[in-house]
């Protein structure tokens, strides 16, 4: 049924045979049964409760986790460093953070994997994860390094693929044992095949180039794409464009490019079968069933019907206490600019301030600039609030990621990101409040497991007399905590 | 003290920017930091900036009416550029062949009096070089690469909010722009004749107030209420 990693019914769930979670996230259990994009915002807390299972290592990959990837960040934190009271031992033993910048997490790693900037290796914007496909035609890219690397750092899918052929995983090693990809990620793009003829570029493939979709792997491929401006494109007939759930000639197109298993219609369901086989087995049809007591989140949460809910967190006591909604939201001037430090957005934008109506303001006795603290159920943060129209009443926003820990991303203690800057993750809890039983279930949509980021409530307090910035919480600078060690890197080895 | 040319072509580049669709990303004057016309700027200098604004729909801005609206402002190329007449070395000039405005560094002296003299704010004063700075429309590297190239503001728009082409040519892409979406000039009232022309804000569909979810029970059955919704 499954295809693409879409699950269709309970059949297709990650468990053990007790019906436990099979994936430390829990994603794909009866948690979060349609977590199709993981649950990352758990990994770190189900972890260190041995829930579902502890870890040895924890390897992340450009994931912020000590500060803006994480709900609870403080709480994260002091995860991240803590110790089983039994053995005295860290809950998580090892970490392993492969990341291009000194971020904040970096300080918690073991070992660090020093990344390469976009400019300095290949990368593969492919048709299987977010292409830049338009309307009229599908279209994937690639970047090319730029620049030689002046430091000590090397690709992560160069890494990635190096430590998968030393660990002798299946796919990295050729039958002898030898690493599959010795030439790195450029040698993967053009030669991996996730189903025979398709790989992660769909432009030149084939012998002579000329393939699109399915076609044998061309070892001049990413030349061919260099060629012609880093992309490749095909436009669509024009009858191929309108209709295309339901349109045999782009339907038979989509199979031949890899894109769905079989020309059928797509019908879209607004009475959602799929939805429906897990609240059947909820109601204790089928060979796969929810735990006893999941039945009745389950049930709930699974109707085949669109509906609305109001946040599950929302229902909890003491809701009320909170009137305000409080978002926080990637900046679009980041969007062009993953690493945050370009100098000149710094010069944009280098600190953050919560928003809210004129009114808001008012009714709290705040005026524009006044510092405030915002409240929430688990803690509360100190902040500058500006006014601006154009905002709901009862919401209150920041933008994400603009504050900083003191000695991280290489920035002075006193800069406006450390002082001025403030994250509302603190807030938010990665856990709804306890339910019956004292059990905890993550923040989160109960089909889909995505990260209730948008559900935080909140209370504005005026500051005391004489109270301002900078923001508060504010942490220790990471930079006493550093200690770093480098050395050669052990060239591959082959398996005996 | 510097005189226009006499006689000027036909040919009128100029950007043309979608008030309604840039989302205010700062993408354009990165790119222009970047691209930094021909020398690098320093600090705090911004050839190219976006400015936000609340739209007061006569409720002090709140409610449905009230939106924000984010302006990029950078060098209009005026057709009468006082930037131009006030320089005492010539260095500020009025290109013939198509009107754009630049400078020269090699003969500015950095006495400001074009910053004074411009009413869009368009020029910056470079503390490390000496010089006066602006938006050149990529001239040097257009001259250079050839006239289809765009200048980088334009090619990195990441929601296309901004367009380049001729406005002095009636049937040109932008001129048609302007035409169909009532494209405007900024403070024209002042005389200038600036080149640049800005596309306003499509006026908002009023939003349905939002309501509780349907009880179906209630509306006669899953049939009746689907009925309902898709007839919205």
């Amino acid at each position: 049924m499954a295809w693409l990693g879409l699950p269709c019914g309970p059949e297709d769930l990650l468990l053990e045979p007790d019906g436990a979670p099979l994936r430390l996230d829990k994603a794909f259990s009866w948690e979060a049964p349609l977590a199709i994009h993981g649950m990352m915002q758990m990994v770190i807390a189900n972890a260190v409760a041995g829930d579902p299972y502890p870890i040895d290592t924890l390897f992340l990959f450009m994931a912020n986790m000590a500060w803006n990837s994480a709900m609870n960040t403080a709480g994260t934190m002091d995860m991240l460093t803590a110790r089983d009271p039994a053995s005295g031992e860290h809950c998580i033993p090892h970490i392993i953070d492969a990341d291009a910048f000194a971020s904040e997490m970096v300080a918690y790693a073991d070992l660090v994997l020093p990344d390469t900037t976009y400019l300095e290796r290949w990368d593969c914007i492919s048709v299987l994860d977010r292409p830049i496909s338009d309307a009229d035609g599908v279209a994937d890219a690639i970047r090319q390094p730029i620049v030689l690397p002046d430091r000590d750092v090397r690709p992560f899918q160069d890494v990635l693929l190096d430590l998968g052929a030393r660990l002798g995983l299946p796919g990295m090693v050729t039958p002898e044992g030898a690493a599959r990809y010795p030439g790195g990620y450029a040698e993967y793009l053009a030669n991996h095949e996730r189903a025979p003829g398709i790989g992660p570029l769909a432009g030149f493939r084939g012998a002579d180039g000329t393939a699109i979709g399915r076609g044998a792997a061309n070892p001049r491929q990413l030349a061919a794409y260099v060629a012609n401006g880093c992309f490749w494109r095909h436009e669509l007939a024009p009858g191929q464009r309108f209709y295309r759930f339901a349109n045999a000639g782009y339907l038979e197109f989509a199979v031949r490019m890899g894109f769905v298993p079989d020309a059928a219609p797509i019908v879209l369901q607004i009475y959602s079968e799929p939805l429906q086989r897990f609240r059947l087995a909820a109601e204790g049809h089928g060979p796969v069933q929810p735990p006893h007591e999941l039945r009745a989140r389950v049930l709930a949460a699974f109707d085949p019907l669109p509906v609305w809910r109001p946040p599950l967190g929302d229902a909890s006591a003491g809701a009320a206490s909170f009137p305000l909604h409080a978002l926080t939201q990637r900046p679009m001037i980041m969007y062009h600019s993953w690493g945050a430090q370009n100098a000149w957005l710094r010069q944009i934008l280098g600190r953050n301030d919560l928003y809210m109506a004129g009114a808001t303001a008012r009714a709290h006795g705040l005026a524009d600039g006044d510092w405030a603290w915002l409240v929430g159920a688990r803690r509360r943060i100190k902040l500058r609030i500006r006014t601006m129209e154009g905002v709901q009443a009862d919401t209150v926003w920041t933008w994400n990621a603009v504050g900083k820990r003191a000695g991280a991303w290489g920035l002075a203690a006193d800069a406006p990101e450390v002082r001025q800057g403030f994250l509302l993750n603190h807030l938010i809890g990665e856990h709804l409040p306890a339910v019956g039983g004292g059990r905890r279930f993550a923040n989160a949509d109960p089909v889909t497991g995505q990260a209730a980021w948008f559900d935080q409530r909140a209370r504005l307090e005026r500051c005391a007399p004489g109270e301002s910035g900078p923001t508060e919480p504010q942490f220790p600078s990471l930079d006493g905590l550093r200690h770093v060690t480098t050395g050669p890197v052990a060239p591959a080895r082959t398996r005996p | 003290m510097t005189g226009l040319a006499r006689h000027r072509g036909a040919a009128r580049p100029a950007l043309v920017i979608d008030l309604d669709i840039c989302v205010g990303c700062h993408a354009c004057s990165v790119a222009c930091k970047g691209a930094s016309a021909g020398a690098p700027l320093a600090d705090g200098v911004w050839p190219n900036q976006v400015f936000g604004y609340e739209i007061d729909a006569g409720d002090g801005g709140a409610g449905e009416g009230g939106r924000t609206v984010y302006v990029p402002r950078m060098c209009q190329h005026c057709e009468h550029p006082d930037c131009v007449t006030v320089c005492p070395t010539g260095a500020s000039f009025q290109r013939a062949a198509d009107g754009i405005v630049l400078i020269d560094a090699a003969s500015c002296i950095g006495c400001r009096l074009c910053a004074w003299a411009c009413p869009y704010g368009a020029r910056e004063y470079d503390e490390a070089a000496g010089v006066m700075r602006k938006c050149t429309l990529c001239t040097e590297r257009r001259d250079a690469v050839g006239a289809q190239t765009l200048p980088v503001c334009v090619s990195t728009c990441p929601s296309g909010a901004r367009h380049f082409g001729d406005l002095g040519d009636p049937a040109s892409a932008v001129s048609e722009l302007v035409r169909r979406r009532g494209g405007f000039a900024l403070l024209a009232e002042a005389g200038y004749g600036p080149a640049v022309r800005y596309l306003p804000p499509r006026p908002r569909a009023p939003v349905a107030p939002v309501t509780a979810a349907p009880d179906i029970a209630a509306v006669g059955g899953v049939e009746r209420w689907l009925h309902h919704a898709l007839a919205r």
